[in-house]
């Protein structure tokens, strides 16, 4: 017997007769986690919630939920028959019946066995959606519509719920709140969640667990922390952007060189033998601003991002490298002045590639 | 493999639909009689010539009057403009053949033109001064007042959905009231003007009431009297695939013409309110005139001259059954609405759950139903039953099936719904359209099934779209002629088959009080659709 409570195994994620994601297989280990799906437009992220929905069928693998066959080559359990709830990133919303309405046929539809009955009106104040009730489909906006399908889907209490870029269109100013709220929500009533999005603090924040999807491939499926520190490939480096890559030679077990920065120290995560040639990744918090410094760098632009300043500095060997530094430091740069950075450079880990 | 009870039904559905393509198809085959050596060296080329001039007049006048008309009331405000926006739709409640009398009867000797000027100036040879509208030009005009609707009804949508950001470029770049209507507000409006042409131009090489009536000799006709006066009916199916092959030829060069041209913006949530401009003095006066004159000649005159007639025989009133011709219309109307809404509505929804390729190609031949005439449909049904009968019904010992489809209301409602399906499956259709397929995926997902999230989700989401069809469907029944005649049960009238056996018989003031009735039915029903005809109003 499996010890998940979801498992997905050797799944190729088919739609419209075109394979999308190939060979896919993760879990969800514990009732009430939550696991995100990362990945760029188009790759395949909602065929694989509309799979595990059951909308569309599979030639190879399995779906396990709570044990139980969903999908495979030979079966496939309908819809309606799996207990699991989708919010579509599109409206969704039955355009006929008002707001109201369409959560209540939700909260009518599936009587949970056993479970302890959801209040909409709680969920319905929760989404800050009290004002729209009496309206229907039409007569709201798209952000408001996304929350009220995100309400129809809670008040199922699904033993899993799939939401497809739940918060795409609601207002910035709105989205932090709903996050806290939704996490809290989906942590309080145990509702197991897959949560697919494009914006990867939105999936760091709430996920327990994230995966990565590119080019075809499940490309890392890990927690948040190590998929930010330890991305498994160049390719989970570039898509997640938030550092660059550049060229470097192993010195020993906790050292490496650039031609640029010179020596650079800290604990590997991957080991590579002495001399070997390697791409170091370097992300914005990993340099020290330090004007003393005799390492300095031309600022090529500096971008204002709230709490931090992130200056790209131009090496001599024309790379360009981020550094974030806080918003209130002293002595600000401009375009063109010297940088100094602390040496030497210690990194907490050191993640490199081949 | 499982069975998938939507998608055998709609297959099931296309498959018979599409029965009179085939068999009018398949007249290739089949011998004929000497009918086509007869009409060869006699009026073949005359039918072919006088559709072809049918044709061209119906649709240059239509498309005057219609965009015409469309024009003055999308885009300017004169006195009356409100009320001619619905009262101008109100001219289908004429079809072409009561127009066609009411044409007759007022200009011909001795009519009620000759009247009206013996009231107003006394005795006098006033006939060899009224004109006269026979022939091929009673013809035009007939059919043009009545179905000028379709390309008024389309062309208006078009010109109210146009953007004003167009007409203001127009305006930006200094262009001419006249040039922007030419350069821009047409050529946008295009595809609805097409549209609504191509109804025209199917309707009018349909057209048999009318036809008949004047005289004129058409290929409708020539397919009429293969079957009455021959009893060829191979041959008549071959003529209809002739006119077949020249309505979808019309459709695949406007498609063609239009290469890749794109005529609307998706302006998501750009869509300025359109302000009338509004008339004054002169051109107010003409604004009025041109639509009072249309609604006037279309509409008013036809329904004068036939409530002039009831009122003068009286007599004619009292001698018709008038609550069983009623009973006898509502009969059928509400049959073959249900019928018609039932298995377009099964056939839609297969068509969305089971998304098969092949489905999707024969619901588009199918709906082609609506482009053949319904004198060769009604043929083509006959021929089919009649082949049926004799190759599969005969050889199984069991008793012929003609009687129960030849002149029996099962046969006439059958026709019906292959002649009038694509109105069904069309109405519903855009009603579909405009619903998510994620709507349908939530129902699943909230624990319902397919049969339940069709019951309880589409059909109360779609009531609107399936009463608008139903309306539909009764007001082309209630003016429908040639299929009526030619399968009704013996007995069995209408107040469209009763007014054309008078008028056939010369006895136009008795057609009078069965059109009368036919016009204020249809007016009636019209009225009740004019609020989703006229739903784009963004007025």
């Amino acid at each position: 017997m499996s010890k998940n409570y979801l498992e997905v195994k050797n799944v190729n994620f088919r739609v419209g007769g075109k394979t999308k994601v190939k060979n896919v297989s993760f879990s969800i280990k514990n009732k009430g986690d939550i696991i995100c799906l990362l990945g760029p437009s188009g790759v395949g992220k909602t065929t694989i919630l509309r799979t595990i929905a059951g909308l569309e069928k599979i030639e190879s693998g399995t779906i396990k939920l709570k044990d139980k066959l969903l999908s495979s080559a030979q079966d496939h359990v309908e819809p309606e028959y799996r207990s699991i709830s989708l919010s579509f990133q599109e409206n969704s919303l039955f355009p006929h019946y008002t707001v109201e309405k369409n959560i209540y046929l939700g909260a009518e539809a599936k009587k949970p066995n056993g479970k302890k009955k959801l209040n909409p009106k709680k969920i319905i104040k929760l989404l800050n959606i009290e004002k729209i009730l009496s309206k229907y489909p039409h007569q709201i906006s798209a952000g408001e519509a996304q929350r009220a399908a995100l309400a129809r889907s809670l008040v199922t209490q699904p033993d899993l719920l799939l939401l497809d870029e739940p918060l795409s269109n609601v207002d910035q100013s709105f989205k932090e709140e709903i996050q806290v709220q939704l996490k809290k929500i989906l942590k309080d009533l145990k509702i197991t969640t897959i949560v697919v999005t494009h914006d990867s603090y939105e999936a760091f924040y709430l996920g327990n667990k994230c995966g990565i999807i590119l080019g075809e491939k499940l490309k890392q499926f890990d927690d948040p922390y190590n998929v930010y520190h330890f991305p498994n490939s160049i390719e989970v480096v570039n898509f997640l952007n938030r550092g660059i890559l550049i060229p470097a030679k192993v010195t020993g077990n906790n050292s490496l060189e650039n031609d640029d920065l010179g020596l650079i120290t800290g604990n590997f995560i991957k080991h590579y033998p002495t001399g070997s040639k390697v791409q170091l990744l370097l992300q914005p918090e990993d340099l020290e601003h330090d004007d003393d410094s005799n390492l300095k760098l031309e600022v090529v632009d500096r971008k204002f991002r709230g709490t931090n300043f992130i200056y790209t500095l131009k090496t001599t060997s024309k790379l360009l490298i981020p550094v974030a530094v806080h918003t209130h430091h002293k002595e600000q740069h401009e375009v063109d002045d010297k940088f100094g950075i602390k040496r030497p450079i210690h990194l907490e880990h050191i993640v490199c590639f081949l | 493999m499982k069975f998938n009870f939507w998608y055998i039904s709609s297959l099931a559905i296309s498959l018979t639909i599409i029965i009179p393509i085939f068999t009018v198809f398949t007249s290739f085959f089949e011998d004929t009689s000497n009918y086509f050596e007869i009409l060869k060296q006699t009026f073949f080329l005359e039918y072919i010539f006088n559709s072809l001039i049918l044709l061209i007049g119906v649709i240059f006048l239509t498309f005057f009057l219609g965009v015409g008309s469309a024009y003055i009331v999308s885009f300017y405000h004169f006195p009356g403009s409100n009320f001619f926006k619905w009262a101008l739709i109100l001219s289908f409640a004429v079809p072409p053949y009561i127009y066609a009398y009411s044409l007759f009867a007022f200009f011909e000797n001795y009519g009620t033109a000759f009247t009206i000027l013996k009231f107003l100036f006394g005795e006098g040879n006033y006939n060899k001064h009224i004109p006269k509208f026979s022939g091929m030009f009673g013809l035009i005009l007939s059919i043009s007042f009545s179905l000028y609707v379709y390309v008024y009804l389309l062309a208006r949508s078009s010109f109210l959905y146009q953007s004003q950001n167009l007409i203001e470029l127009g305006k930006n770049l200094g262009f001419s009231k006249f040039r922007s209507f030419y350069t821009i507000i047409l050529p946008a409006a295009r595809p609805a003007i097409v549209a609504g042409l191509s109804l025209v131009a199917m309707e009018t090489l349909a057209e048999f009431g009318a036809v008949d009536f004047f005289s004129v000799n058409t290929l409708t006709t020539g397919i009429y009297n293969a079957w009455i006066t021959f009893d060829d009916l191979a041959f008549a199916n071959r003529i209809s695939f002739f006119l077949l092959l020249f309505i979808f030829l019309l459709f695949i060069t406007e498609n063609l013409s239009r290469k890749k041209a794109r005529y609307h913006l998706e302006a998501k949530g750009g869509f300025k309110k359109k302000e009338k401009i509004k008339l004054n003095g002169l051109k107010s006066f003409f604004a009025f005139s041109f639509c009072f004159i249309l609604f006037f000649l279309s509409f008013l005159f036809p329904l004068s001259q036939m409530l002039y007639w009831t009122i003068k025989f009286p007599e004619n009133f009292f001698d018709l059954e008038i609550i069983n011709l009623f009973l006898n219309t509502l009969y059928l109307v509400s049959l073959s609405s249900l019928v018609l809404i039932f298995f377009a509505l099964i056939s839609n929804y297969g068509n969305r759950v089971s998304n098969k390729k092949i489905l999707n190609i024969l619901s588009t031949l199918s709906i082609s139903g609506y482009a053949i005439p319904g004198v060769i449909l009604a043929i083509a049904f006959i021929t089919f039953i009649a082949w049926f009968d004799e190759n599969f019904v005969k050889s199984f010992g069991v008793v012929s099936i003609k009687k129960l489809f030849i002149g029996s209301i099962l046969g006439l409602v059958t026709v019906y719904f292959i002649r009038f399906y694509s109105l069904a499956f069309n109405g519903i259709k855009s009603g579909y359209e405009k619903m998510n397929i994620c709507v349908d995926e939530s129902a699943y997902l909230l624990g319902y099934s397919k049969s339940k999230t069709f019951l309880n989700i589409h059909i109360p989401y779609l009531r609107n779209s399936l009463l608008f069809v139903v309306i539909l469907i009764s007001l082309e029944i209630i003016r429908e002629l040639p299929i009526t005649l030619i399968l009704r049960p013996f007995n069995f009238e209408t107040f469209a088959t009763t007014a054309y056996i008078s008028a056939s018989e010369d006895l136009l003031e008795a057609a009078a009080v069965p059109s009368l009735c036919l016009i204020v039915i249809a007016s009636f029903f019209i009225l009740l659709t004019s609020k989703y005809i006229l739903r784009v109003d963004n007025e």
